[in-house]
C-alpha cells in the first residue's frame, strides 16, 4: 500500500535525521534505548503479537546473542559485528528446538517454558565459569577500529551506535511489516484465533509458530549482540533477567500487538517512563510498568498504535 | 472404488467405548449419510478420521494412504477437509480472509488465493458478505463459510458435520443443493446429520451408529425400514 511506504520512508528519514537534533550524549543515549527497546518489542510482537503465544522468557535468546557475540570476540578474536549477526543465528537455532517441543502443547505451556528455558540458560551462564566467567561477566576493553568511507569510526561516542540500532529497528519493522503482508502473518493470526480451524485449513500450527519463534528470537539475538557492544559488558543477570523480558511484553502490548509500528510507541513509551521513576525508586519503575500494562488491556486492548489507528479509520470513513 | 477405508476403530473416552470396532468404505463419489442418536459417537468418528483425536486402535486409508497418526493439517494436505458441529469461523477476520486463509494451501502468494478464495465465495452465495467479519453472519451463513474454507483446500472428501443444525426449511433446502453440487463437482462426502428428510433424501448409503456401534448400513429406503435402527430411535417396543 502507498500509504506504508510513505510511513515507511518518514520513519526512515526522521531516524537518520534524529541524533543531528541533539548534541547531548544522554539524549543520544536515550534515543538508543528507545531504539533497542523497539527492536525488542518488534521481535516480541512476532510471535507473542501475531501468533498469541505469549512468551515470558526472551531475554533467554537476548542472553545468547550477548553471549555469542562477546564470546566469539573474546575467546577466537572474530570481529565483534560478525559475532553481533552470528548471535542472532545462535539465538534463532536455539528457538527451533524450544518451538518444536513446546508447541505440540496446548495452552500456557508454551509461555510456562519459556521462563524456564530463560532461568536455565541463566543458570548455565552463571555456572559455566570456564567459558562466560559466571556471575563476573564478561568485559570488552575496547572494540575494534572500523573504518568507514576511509575514516575510522569513533566508538567512544554515541552516534556509531545509533545508526547501527536504527539499521537494526528498521530491519524488524521491515520484517514485521513483510511478515504482515506475507502467508505467514495471516497463518500466525489464524492459529492465536483458534487452532483448530487453523488445522483445519491445512495450516501446519506448529511449523508457522516455530518459523515466527525463529524470526524473533533471531532479532532479539541481535539485540543482545548490540546490547554487549554498546555496554561492554555482560553478565547473566544483566541479560537473562526476567525484567528484560518482561519489558519486551510491555512494549508489544502497550505500543499495539500484531501491529509493525506499535513497538516504537511502546518504546518511547517505557524508556520515558522508566527514565522518569527510575531515579526516584530504584525498581520501582517496574510497578508503573505493571500499572500502565493493565491500564492498556482493559482500556485499548489494540495498544496506542492499535487505537490511534481505529481512530484515523473513523475519522476519514465521517469525512 | 473404496476412496476412504475405515477398518477396525476403536477409540475411549475414560472407561466409555466411543467407538467400537468401526469398519465401512466410502466410495469415490458418493454421498454417506452417518447417522445415530445423540452420543452415538458420529463427531468421534469425524475427529479420528480428521486426525485430531488419535484412536485406540484401527485405520483409516485414503487411496492406501494410513491417516491415522497424521496430524490434521497433513490429512487437510492429502484432501480430506472437514467442518465443525460447532461452526469456527475466525471470528475476527471478514469472510474473504477466512477463505484466503485456506486457499494459501494451494496459492501461496496472497493475490492468486484472493482470486480463488472470490470463485468459491461466489459459488457458496457470499459474494455479498466478502467483507463483513466471520462473526457478524448468520448461522446458515457460516456454516456456508465453513464449506468455503474446506473447498478452498482442494479436498477429494469433505466431511460435513451437521452443515444442517439449527437451520430453516428454507436454508436446509438450499444446503441439500449444495451438498449435491459438491458431489457432481467430483467431491465425495460423508454428512452428519439429524435432519432425517434431508439425508433420507440426499444420501447414495446411509450408515447408523449406535453406541458407538455400527447397527446398520444400507440404502435411505432400506434402513428406515431396519428393525435395528427403529429399536435405536424408538426404543423396543417400536420395533
Amino acid at each position: 500500500m502507498n500509504k506504508d511506504r510513505i510511513i515507511g520512508a518518514v520513519v526512515a528519514l526522521a531516524l537518520l535525521g534524529a541524533p543531528l537534533a541533539t548534541g547531548n550524549p544522554f539524549f543520544q543515549h536515550l534515543l538508543i534505548m528507545v531504539l533497542f527497546s523497539t527492536l525488542l518489542g518488534v521481535a516480541w510482537n512476532l510471535l507473542g503479537g501475531f501468533s498469541g503465544q505469549v512468551s515470558f522468557g526472551h531475554s533467554a535468546f537476548l542472553g545468547v546473542g550477548a553471549y555469542a557475540t562477546m564470546l566469539l570476540h573474546l575467546k577466537l578474536g572474530w570481529s565483534p559485528w560478525l559475532g553481533l549477526l552470528i548471535g542472532g543465528i545462535v539465538a534463532s537455532l536455539m528457538a527451533i528446538p524450544i518451538g518444536l517441543i513446546c508447541f505440540r502443547l496446548r495452552g500456557p505451556y508454551f509461555s510456562l517454558a519459556t521462563l524456564a528455558v530463560a532461568e536455565i540458560v541463566r543458570l548455565v551462564a552463571l555456572n559455566w565459569e570456564s567459558l562466560t566467567a559466571g556471575p563476573q561477566g564478561l568485559l570488552i576493553t575496547h572494540l575494534p577500529e572500523l573504518h568507514l568511507f576511509g575514516r575510522a569510526i569513533d566508538w567512544e561516542t554515541k552516534i556509531p551506535f545509533y545508526y547501527v540500532i536504527a539499521t537494526l529497528a528498521l530491519l524488524g519493522m521491515g520484517v514485521t511489516f513483510f511478515v504482515s503482508q506475507a502467508r505467514l502473518g495471516a497463518y500466525l493470526l489464524a492459529v492465536r484465533e483458534d487452532i483448530d480451524s487453523a488445522e483445519a485449513a491445512g495450516i501446519d500450527t506448529v511449523r508457522t509458530r516455530v518459523l515466527a519463534l525463529a524470526l524473533s528470537a533471531a532479532l532479539v539475538g541481535l539485540a543482545g549482540g548490540f546490547y554487549a557492544l554498546y555496554f561492554r559488558y555482560i553478565d547473566p543477570d544483566a541479560v537473562f533477567s526476567v525484567a528484560l523480558s518482561v519489558e519486551m511484553v510491555f512494549i508489544a502490548v502497550v505500543g499495539g500487538i500484531a501491529t509493525t509500528g506499535g513497538p516504537i510507541v511502546g518504546a518511547i513509551f517505557l524508556v520515558t517512563i522508566s527514565e522518569i521513576f527510575r531515579e526516584r525508586f530504584q525498581s520501582g519503575h517496574l510497578i508503573f510498568y505493571g500499572l500502565f500494562m493493565m491500564l492498556t488491556i482493559r482500556y485499548l486492548p489494540d495498544g496506542i498504535w492499535g487505537r490511534l489507528r481505529t481512530l484515523m479509520r473513523l475519522s476519514t470513513q465521517r469525512a | 472404488m473404496a476412496l476412504l477405508d475405515v477398518s477396525h476403530l476403536s477409540k475411549d473416552f475414560g472407561g466409555l467405548r466411543a467407538v467400537s470396532d468401526l469398519s465401512f468404505v466410502l466410495n469415490q463419489g458418493e454421498i454417506l449419510g452417518l447417522i445415530g442418536p445423540n452420543g452415538a459417537g458420529k463427531t468421534t468418528v469425524f475427529n479420528l478420521m480428521s486426525g485430531f483425536i488419535v484412536p485406540l486402535s484401527g485405520s483409516v486409508r485414503l487411496d492406501g494412504h494410513e491417516l491415522i497418526g497424521l496430524r490434521p493439517n497433513a490429512i487437510v494436505r492429502l484432501g480430506v477437509a472437514r467442518t465443525f458441529q460447532i461452526v469456527k469461523p475466525l471470528r475476527k477476520l471478514t469472510v474473504l480472509e477466512n477463505v484466503v486463509l485456506a486457499a494459501f494451501l494451494h496459492e501461496p502468494k496472497r493475490p492468486a488465493a484472493t482470486a480463488e478464495a472470490r470463485r468459491i465465495l461466489a459459488v457458496l452465495g457470499l459474494t455479498e458478505k466478502a467483507d463483513s467479519y466471520a462473526a457478524d453472519l448468520t448461522l446458515g451463513q457460516q456454516k456456508r463459510l465453513e464449506i468455503a474454507r474446506c473447498l478452498a483446500t482442494r479436498p477429494k472428501v469433505i466431511f460435513l458435520d451437521e452443515p444442517m443444525g439449527g437451520l430453516n426449511p428454507t436454508e436446509v433446502e438450499a444446503a441439500c443443493d449444495l451438498v449435491l453440487n459438491l458431489r457432481d463437482n467430483g467431491i465425495t462426502v460423508i454428512l452428519v446429520e439429524h435432519q432425517m428428510r434431508a439425508i433420507m433424501k440426499i444420501s447414495d448409503r446411509v450408515l447408523v451408529l449406535h453406541h458407538g456401534v455400527k447397527i446398520a448400513d444400507a440404502t435411505p429406503q432400506a434402513i428406515v425400514r431396519d428393525p435395528a435402527v427403529i429399536k435405536a430411535y424408538l426404543g423396543e417396543e417400536a420395533a
